[in-house]
């Protein structure tokens, strides 16, 4: 049917698209062991792409085509009704005053009642694939087709660039990405923020920024560190984003806070590894304190290259805040630091695809009030921040446990 | 899904006004209140009415709304689309010419299509095209006739115009002293009856069709040598023809239908849109086999002088292995006529809005091309950039093909560039031949990217440094000691006379007689002795071999190389220490090479050809080379002459003097 004559159209004109329609995924999912085994027999039955949708989804790599009035001409002697959705380039937006020309982002087929939408991927600097929200604009047909109940497009979206199986499903022949189950599970959780580049820009008229040859060294080694810091994480598969001055300086300017004398990410208390700080280690970081315990404020910190500092936080889930521990090593006294709840979305920073509060106003503005517009080079970490509050004292005979300095 | 709630905000306010409005009116005028109160009520309802319709549109819409209100980016709500005007549908067009000794200008229908009062700029002969159908502008040039060989510019320029464009000209000051018979001839064949009377200081102005009627011509003749002629105003009517015969009837294919955009709006650039047999604008050179730079981005760096780029964008797409899908050209301005052109050719055009001055701003638009360079390409390791002003040799790809690998496995590498500084007709010979040089010649250069974004981009030069980006880029700080590999013979040509740095007298001098290879598949000798420790062993064999000239004979003197051909020869000049450039700079300016500053150097060696041989010079001894030396021979020393008061070192810009 209508999936049948869309391959067609694109194997025509020789565009390699793959499925990452989430129905259709799910269920050759269940079967996957067997789709990649068996090589090309007839099917019996029409058992995936007949399930009842509306829509079928097909993503396309931007690099891989260009002959779009073909593909659109072509489209149409076949029957196909079809919307193109432009945007300007994501990847120029962090440029002074750049302005290309307008990029697909995503592309409409329908035929009858049913309909293909294929989503544009551009590959972006993190290595990885980015797709970008659907909009309409203001001309265009607004029912073209219920817009509300697509897969992709309510947000831009963040992906790993998966590897590509070509098999056979149904009697056609399709890319899909060699392991389903892993795409499915990033949907999701793919949502992508953009940084404020306009408003960074508007922050350094103000502000200018220093351009000091410590502060070009600093960003480097921070930027390396940070670079490390999520190789290793990643590694080990542990969740983590941007916290505290490193968070700030993403949302404030897009870049880092050249005076910040540190690299700061969080992690949920639950996604802590008893590996992490060996990884840690082995990846020539060693470990300068370690402050908590797993159950209570737990805070590590791993000594980088040229003075600068890696914090890890732990964050700790209470029914309506977050909350993360600070300990004073002289004394012994507890702090905490409340955030209101918040998920996490994708973006990109220094060249690295991470993850960071979507809710990012609110999560900046309770560690540093509302006044985080200005920079602030001389700061407290016991008492400068608006969400900290004390929380009393470590037991003396629990210090060697909870106050560990190297 | 949150509502829209914008526009109904708008009501309550328009409301008032009327109301307002009509209060002001009643206090004199009672009668007009039944008319103000049903005036009043109609409006409300059509305000609700319109209110109803955009409250249920937007609801309709909102799934497009919806949007985190923080992070609002998108403008696409704010560039609502505005109907296209319905074409002129106006036959006539009043155009007024004005000429002048210190303003001309131009207006078409009223408006000012050309202006030009600034003072001591814009002398000589304007001339506007305009589209006979649209009356749009098409080209707009000046010729300073004044000096010479501009006149053969403007019939070069004159013979690219389609016939039955209109044709507008005006003088600025002086328009004859160097206006030859050729081009008054072809001024008078437009049916300017005054062109071939032209003289010193008369002011002209000329509107016509080209092949066709004249429109009107004012001419006010200067009294004396001393004076200037009157200003002239003229006024006159051009009538339009239809689209029909303005266009050609290309058959309708992708390339045809861009041509078609591309020759609507634009004059001046000759046989692409010829009606007849046009020029093609897609190339298809063979492809290279195992091309290493297939997938390197290209990022071509323009300003607005669209004429260079169309000329470098031809001879970029017909260099083989070029891979258009690498392209992108990123012009400094929002100017469209270099952005016509990179549409012509299908390529990928991003503007750059400029943020400075002069150099600086160049400096700026290097810097925000290789970034974005980066970010639309992030999986490419190099970039290769080019400038508009420059030609791509055929074997430009295959050339860096061969040699690409080397920035990836030397790190005491900073570049490979396509340009030989002292690569001139008369020193440059072997097209399979590279050289290790310490000096950053640009002109067509590999970055790589490691180096752009942990290096250079970080404490790339701010817009108040005001400095060049190459200079800066030559700097110690920045090089640190690091080489380019460049060929002897050069893989671009530098064309370009009107540039920022450039002048007629300058080009002629240094860029004119540059070698340019024009051979394909240049098959590269031995690549791998461009290493940095196998070039070492590479320039020992090669002093090894090399005959010790003659030095009690003057090395500017021809003879001073025998008359042989591919042979070695060597000549050691004194060069105190590593900055000592006294004599070096005194042979390069009698052997008529590059001496405005030092370039092509390694180690105190520099490498050329003289004759059809090779021709090694060594200072000493400063250069570690200098062991090779024997020890009979005195380095020659060439002492800088003495310095005349007042006397300049380098040419000056000829400025534009009033005459």
């Amino acid at each position: 049917h209508v999936v049948k004559k869309f391959l067609g159209l694109i194997s025509s004109q020789n565009i390699p698209v793959y499925l990452i329609d989430p129905l259709v995924l799910g269920l050759i999912d269940k079967d996957i062991e067997q789709i990649r085994t068996t090589s090309d027999g007839p099917s019996p039955e029409c058992k995936y792409f007949c399930a009842p949708r509306d829509f079928t989804t097909f993503a396309l790599l931007d690099k891989t085509w260009k002959h779009e009035v073909d593909l659109f001409r072509t489209a149409e002697r076949m029957g196909f009704q079809w919307l193109r959705v432009l945007h300007k380039d994501p990847r120029l937006d962090g440029m002074d005053d750049l302005s290309g020309t307008e990029i697909p982002l995503h592309y409409i087929f329908k035929l009858a009642s049913h309909a293909i939408h294929l989503v544009v991927f551009y590959e972006r600097s993190g290595h990885y694939l980015w797709h970008g929200p659907l909009r309409l604009k203001q001309h265009m047909d607004r029912k073209f087709v219920p817009f509300r109940k697509l897969h992709f497009g309510r947000y831009p979206g963040a992906y790993e660039k998966p590897e590509l199986l070509p098999v056979s499903l149904d009697d056609l022949k399709v890319q899909i990405p060699q392991n389903p189950s892993n795409f499915l599970e990033e949907i999701p959780h793919s949502r992508f923020l953009e940084c404020r580049y306009r408003e960074a820009r508007a922050f350094f008229q103000l502000y200018p920024d220093d351009a000091s040859l410590e502060a070009v060294e600093f960003r480097k080694r921070a930027k390396s560190l940070l670079h490390l810091a999520a190789l290793t994480l990643n590694n080990l598969g542990v969740t983590f984003w941007l916290s505290s001055g490193t968070c700030l300086g993403w949302y404030r300017q897009c870049n880092i806070i050249p005076y910040s004398k540190d690299v700061d990410l969080g992690i949920f208390i639950r996604d802590y590894k008893a590996d992490i700080i060996p990884a840690f280690q082995k990846a020539g970081l060693p470990l300068k304190h370690k402050f908590g315990k797993v159950e209570d404020s737990l805070e590590l910190s791993f000594q980088g290259e040229g003075d600068i500092k890696l914090d890890i936080f732990f964050f700790y889930e209470e029914d309506d805040y977050m909350w993360n521990g600070g300990t004073q090593a002289k004394s012994g006294k507890k702090f905490k630091y409340l955030f209101p709840k918040f998920t996490l979305c994708w973006t990109e920073f220094v060249e690295l695809k991470v993850h960071v509060p979507c809710e990012t106003l609110q999560y900046v503005e309770a560690n540093y009030g509302p006044g985080w517009r200005v920079p602030v080079r001389t700061w407290d970490w016991k008492s400068s921040p608006s969400n900290v509050q004390d929380n009393g004292v470590w037991p003396l005979e629990e210090w060697d446990e909870v106050i560990q300095t190297y | 899904m949150e509502e829209w709630k914008g526009s109904p905000g708008a009501k309550p306010h328009a409301k008032r006004s009327w109301h307002l409005a009509c209060k002001y009116k009643l206090m004199n005028q009672r009668a007009l209140r039944k008319l103000c109160q049903t005036g009043a009520v109609l409006f409300l309802l059509v305000t609700v009415i319109v209110n109803i319709k955009l409250i249920l549109d937007t609801r309709r819409a909102a799934y497009e709304e919806e949007e985190d209100s923080t992070q609002d980016y998108d403008d696409d709500m704010l560039d609502m689309e505005v109907p296209k005007q319905p074409a002129n549908t106006r036959k006539v067009l009043d155009v007024e010419v004005y000429s002048s000794r210190s303003k001309v200008y131009v207006a078409v229908d009223g408006t000012t299509v050309l202006e030009d009062d600034a003072r001591e700029q814009g002398r000589g002969i304007h001339v506007i095209v305009l589209n006979q159908a649209t009356g749009h502008v098409m080209a707009k040039r000046v010729f300073d006739t004044y000096s010479p060989h501009e006149d053969e510019a403007m019939v070069l320029f004159l013979n690219m115009v389609a016939r039955g464009r209109i044709l507008i000209f005006t003088i600025k000051d002086e328009g004859s002293f160097h206006l030859k018979d050729t081009a008054k001839n072809l001024l008078k064949s437009l049916g300017s009856q005054v062109a071939p009377f032209l003289s010193w200081r008369d002011m002209w102005t000329f509107v016509g069709k080209k092949g066709g009627e004249v429109y009107g011509e004012k001419h006010a003749k200067s009294p004396a040598l001393s004076t200037w002629g009157d200003a002239v105003l003229l006024k006159t009517e051009v009538h339009l023809t239809s689209l029909e015969d303005a266009e050609c009837h290309w058959p309708n294919t992708e390339l045809n239908r861009r041509r078609k955009t591309f020759c609507s709006k634009v004059e001046g650039y000759g046989s692409v849109c010829s009606c007849k047999d046009p020029t093609p604008i897609e190339f298809n050179p063979e492809p290279l086999k195992n091309n290493k730079v297939f997938d390197v981005p290209v990022a071509v760096i323009a300003g607005n002088r669209p004429n260079y780029l169309y000329r470098m964008l031809r001879s970029l797409l017909s260099a083989q292995g070029v891979n258009p899908e690498m392209i992108t050209v990123f012009i400094d301005g929002y100017y469209e006529e270099p952005m016509d052109v990179v549409e012509l050719f299908g390529l990928a055009g991003i503007q750059h809005t400029p943020i400075s001055i002069k150099n600086a701003r160049v400096s700026q638009h290097y810097k925000a091309s290789l970034t974005a360079t980066f970010n639309l390409f992030p999986e490419a390791k190099f970039a290769v950039v080019l400038e508009e002003d420059l030609d791509i040799s055929v074997d430009f790809f295959s050339f860096l093909s061969q040699s690409i690998y080397l920035l990836e496995e030397d790190e005491s590498l900073y570049c490979i560039s396509a340009w030989n500084d002292q690569g001139y007709e008369h020193t440059a010979e072997d097209p399979s031949l590279l050289y290790r040089v310490e000096t950053m010649p640009g002109l067509g250069w590999v970055l790589r990217k490691s180096l752009y974004k942990e290096e250079l981009e970080p404490k790339w030069p701010t817009p108040e440094k005001l400095w060049d980006w190459d200079m800066w880029m030559r700097m110690p700080e920045q090089r640190k000691g690091r080489e380019c590999i460049i060929p002897d013979i050069s893989r671009s040509y530098h064309f370009g006379i009107v540039g920022l740095n450039m002048n007629g007298y300058f080009h002629e001098a240094y860029f004119k007689k540059h070698k340019f290879n024009t051979v394909p598949n240049v098959q590269l000798k031995n690549v791998e002795s461009l290493k940095k420790d196998a070039y070492e062993i590479e320039i020992h064999r090669l002093l090894g071999e090399a005959e010790v000239l003659d030095h009690s004979k003057n090395p500017c003197e021809d003879s001073f190389v025998p008359d042989t051909e591919g042979k070695v020869y060597v000549m050691f000049i004194r060069m105190e220490q590593e900055a000592d450039f006294t004599t070096w700079t005194q042979l390069a300016k009698c052997l008529h090479i590059w001496d405005l500053d030092v370039r092509g150097n390694h180690k105190g060696l520099w490498r050329l050809f003289r004759k059809k041989n090779h021709f090694l010079v060594v200072g000493v001894p400063a250069s570690p080379y200098s062991s090779k030396k024997p020890p009979s021979v005195t380095p020659i020393y060439m002492e800088p002459p003495a310095k005349e008061e007042g006397a300049v070192a380098a040419p000056a810009v000829p400025a534009a003097e009033q005459t």
